[in-house]
């Protein structure tokens, strides 16, 4: 075991876990934030999409120890307070995409992740991003709440969460 | 999920749109549904109770897989109501005997009956507590009933004067709630009809929606299983000693065939069930390859079987016979939660958190191989992370209360995606010749045979069992159960009930007897059914020189429904490919429900590219219209999987794929357009889970070979 410690969702965590621990399941099983899913085990559906310093990671195959030091955010750190949703939230309302809704927490994580680098992405930059899988198949209305998403965010001119230039300067 | 979060979420504040958050799901820690703890409600029925604070709950039915249940049904409630969906109270029922299917006596989500089945009785509950809170209201008011009507779950008088149904409670309990009061006409419809948004997005957008595998009970460890990978083969023996050494695994004990690893979390439980050494009997299927299993297939063929269908008299399959062979591989599930339970054994009691089609079969199959009462088991369902039928069989339950009642703490038993893949229970593989005899142009006889395992045989002796009181020897139910193979139908299902018109027609099937474990996949033998008869529809058009829609229509009734969609469908789509795409088509009859597809396909550089598909459904009454399209939309999708990328393949009894690397399933940047027209109607609603998706592969099989001239007569399609 060795002590651990990141940002969830911006509050400082210091754990003691082994390292080889996935950080999917220190965030569902020690952190009890079970918004992120278990889908794979495999890095291969993106269930378990968590940014990582601002990029989206698949936790399901990151070893905790990796984490070491650095801003982690989950589903449940993506609305901006607790009254407003973020905008790909709304979206994802507006167009009903979620079914089962398994796979959705990871396909927001992976689309804000987008947004939040490209403001306007073009088909060929959604489908190279937005590689989880959905059983359900909401692929239609998830390309199309990604595009709405797009607009909504350039008019509300909505700043990321989390600035990796900013951390950096 | 914190307190903090979930009381916020209560509170209503308003989101993005002004859409009302009215989160009402009630989490792991949920115990306060009907039956058991709230004496206080005023119970109008199994389905309504009125809470002391006045707040409407409904005790939802059926599970909520995505088919969008928790919306469609709540919805039937809220419209006779007249009061708005998102402000009911949304429970998931606990196990009652009135919520069995009254078509497949059990408390079951599958068949794409939950609307239909639903449609009048929900409304009827809700119609009763309308009138029952009225008849409370006049006599609390001193009042003509006809001087009130039902609003916002308050009694609201002429002069618009309004009283919430918590000071009415006493009142109505002191009345015969009524059991008749009326329906709601069509034309007075305020909610059904109308799109909303999905009463479960916004938990599903928020990440707090809770699945089986998000429950939590105090003092609870996790364990996973090794099974034997050969299917139906079992644990010889094993050694541990490298297992046991993993930090946090608490013990490895058999089960079940196989050996569970308990440890403090799923992690260590994972890496030491990785070093546990095992050696396994391989059981009845070791041996078994694909090659093997088509050559069974091929010698099943030959076997004379059970006729299902004949029309028309033989001797009119007159002219030059066609004789072709259609196969289709296994199939495994896939749903994106895979199977977890979480069991807590009590001396008293026993409780079970997970997602289940089948909360009543959970109940009899726990208690038999735990030796409890059933009055003691305990279903806490939750939302499926998809069922597709794969949560019909309640086997991953099983596993985790065994191993529960052996290590005398809450067990939380988690499958791996490779578990899931491997320990499915599958659509089955199946195949088929079909026949037809042309004279002169014309058809003048459709036949086929299909060769498949029965579902039902296999199943259903475990579903009576769990059914029949349980002092009956468990022989009784399950023979009599089994005899359910001779006339199941699932096996023919859109192949011997098909309305296509021929001089004449014949039908016949062989049942596989394969220890192979088989289920009930999305539309089940309309998966393959449509496939064989879709495509050798095409066949036949194009034998006779036909245009393949001018050719179905031709052959069908006009008043049918299949003939209403396929020409609908023919009028938005067939014709209009853009250059370089071809075109295919596609009607099938399933769940009472006709969809026709038309798909817009190109064949790149050997690969098969789809452009664009357009379907017409004919559901009866859309009850929310945009959940029907996605429906159809999600079955397309899991056709397409199915139709360009799905197979589960044996070796030695082993299932040879493991995750998604090597069991693909359909990404976004691979799904094409996708358009839905809903075909008017006004009869009562009818399935919309399933239909969308058997006509997908047949559409696109046709295209293919309008681009290719090639007739690919096996799935997945995969060009010479």
């Amino acid at each position: 075991m060795s002590v651990i410690e990141f940002t969830l969702n911006g509050r400082a965590q210091r754990l003691d876990v082994e390292g080889d621990t996935p950080l999917l399941w220190v965030i569902r099983e020690e952190l009890l934030l079970t918004g992120t899913k278990f889908g794979c085990g495999k890095g291969l559906c993106g269930a378990c999409t968590v940014h990582l310093d601002g990029q989206p990671i698949r936790s399901c195959s990151y070893p905790v120890s990796l984490a070491a030091g650095k801003q982690i955010r989950t589903i449940e750190g993506v609305a901006e307070s607790l009254e407003q949703l973020h905008p790909v939230q709304q979206v994802w309302l507006e167009e009903n995409v979620p079914q089962c809704g398994y796979c959705q927490s990871g396909q927001i994580m992976a689309a804000v992740a987008l947004l939040e680098r490209n403001a306007s992405p073009d088909d060929g930059e959604i489908d190279a991003a937005m590689s989880n899988i959905c059983r359900c198949g909401t692929y239609p209305r998830i390309r199309k709440a990604v595009k709405r998403a797009a607009e909504i965010m350039q008019e509300q001119a909505v700043v990321a969460y989390f600035d990796p230039k900013e951390q950096l300067s | 999920m914190s307190l903090s979060r979930r009381e916020f979420f209560k509170t209503g504040a308003a989101v993005g749109g002004g859409i009302a958050i009215g989160l009402t799901l009630t989490g792991c820690g949920g115990q306060t549904a009907y039956p058991g703890a709230n004496p206080a409600d005023l119970r109008a029925n199994a389905y309504l109770q009125v809470r002391p604070d006045g707040h409407v709950v409904f005790q939802l039915p059926r599970a909520e897989m995505g088919q969008g249940v928790y919306t469609g049904l709540t919805t039937l409630v809220a419209e006779e109501l007249s009061m708005p969906a998102d402000t009911i109270i949304v429970e998931h029922a606990y196990y009652l005997p009135e919520f069995r299917d009254p078509e497949f006596g059990m408390m079951m989500t599958g068949g794409s009956v939950s609307l239909r089945n639903n449609f009048v009785p929900l409304r009827q509950a809700a119609a009763n507590l309308r009138e029952w809170m009225r008849r409370a209201g006049a006599q609390y008011l001193q009042v003509p009933t006809s001087d009130l009507r039902i609003e916002n779950a308050q009694v609201v008088s002429t002069d618009g004067n309004a009283t919430g149904f918590a000071a009415l409670i006493e009142t109505a309990r002191s009345i015969e709630p009524p059991e008749d009061a009326p329906l709601k006409k069509p034309s007075e419809f305020q909610q059904i009809g109308r799109e909303s948004t999905r009463l479960d997005a916004v938990a599903k957008v928020t990440g707090t929606a809770t699945f089986g595998i998000d429950c939590q009970q105090p003092g609870a460890v996790t364990a996973v299983m090794r099974r034997c990978p050969h299917l139906g083969g079992r644990m010889k023996q094993f050694d541990d000693t490298a297992a046991k050494a993993i930090k946090g695994v608490q013990a490895i004990i058999p089960v079940n065939g196989g050996v569970a690893v308990v440890a403090s979390g799923y992690w260590p439980a994972r890496k030491a069930a990785d070093a546990l050494q095992i050696e396994w009997d391989k059981g009845p299927l070791a041996g078994l390859d694909d090659a093997g299993l088509r050559q069974r297939h091929d010698e099943l063929l030959l076997e004379e079987g059970r006729n299902v269908a004949e029309t028309g008299e033989a001797d009119a399959a007159t002219g030059e016979s066609v004789e072709v062979v259609y196969r289709v591989p296994m199939l495994s599930h896939s749903p994106m939660e895979p199977p977890n339970a979480l069991v807590r054994v009590d001396s008293d009691k026993v409780e079970i958190w997970t997602g289940s089609q089948v909360p009543d079969t959970v109940i009899g199959v726990v208690a038999a191989a735990i030796d409890r009462p059933r009055e003691q088991v305990v279903v806490h369902n939750q939302m499926l992370g998809g069922g597709f039928g794969r949560r019909l069989v309640p086997d991953y339950i099983v596993e985790a209360a065994m191993v529960a009642k052996q290590v005398g703490k809450p067990v939380k038993l988690v499958w791996s995606r490779e578990d899931d893949v491997q320990h499915d229970y599958y659509r089955p593989a199946a195949t088929a010749r079909l026949a037809a005899t042309i004279d002169n142009g014309r058809v003048t006889s459709f036949s086929g045979k299909t060769v498949v395992p029965s579902i039902m045989g296999q199943l259903m002796p475990m579903y009576a069992e769990a059914a029949m009181p349980e002092w009956l020897p468990p022989a009784i139910p399950r023979s009599l159960a089994g005899m359910a193979k001779h006339f199941d139908t699932s096996m023919t299902e859109g192949l011997g009930d098909t309305n296509y018109q021929f001089p004449y027609i014949k039908m016949d099937t062989v049942r596989d007897e394969t220890p192979i474990p088989v289920g009930f996949w999305r539309s089940v033998g309309h998966s393959q059914n449509a496939f064989f008869t879709e495509s050798f529809m095409d066949e036949l058009a194009h034998k006779v020189g036909q245009d393949p829609v001018a050719f179905r229509l031709q052959h069908m009734p006009v008043e049918s429904n299949r003939y209403q969609v396929l020409k609908l469908v023919a009028e938005k789509a067939w014709g209009k490919a853009p250059a370089g795409q071809f075109q295919g088509v596609a009607a099938h009859d399933a769940f009472h429900s006709s969809v026709a597809q038309v798909v817009n396909a190109s064949v790149e550089n050997g690969n098969i590219r789809v452009h664009k598909v357009v379907c017409v459904v004919h559901c009866g009454l859309a009850v929310n219209p945009d959940v029907v399209r996605a429906q159809m939309e999600s079955a397309i999708i899991f056709g397409l999987t199915a139709a360009l990328k799905g197979k589960i393949s044996l070796e030695d009894g082993r299932v040879m794929q493991s995750n998604f690397h090597d069991y693909p399933l359909l990404t976004l940047a691979e799904t094409p357009d996708i358009e839905v027209h809903i075909a008017p109607s006004e009869d009562a609603p009818t399935g919309v889970g399933e239909p969308g998706l058997p006509p997908l592969a047949p559409a696109l099989a046709n295209a293919v070979f309008a681009a290719t001239g090639q007739r690919l007569r096996e799935l997945p399609l995969k060009l010479a």
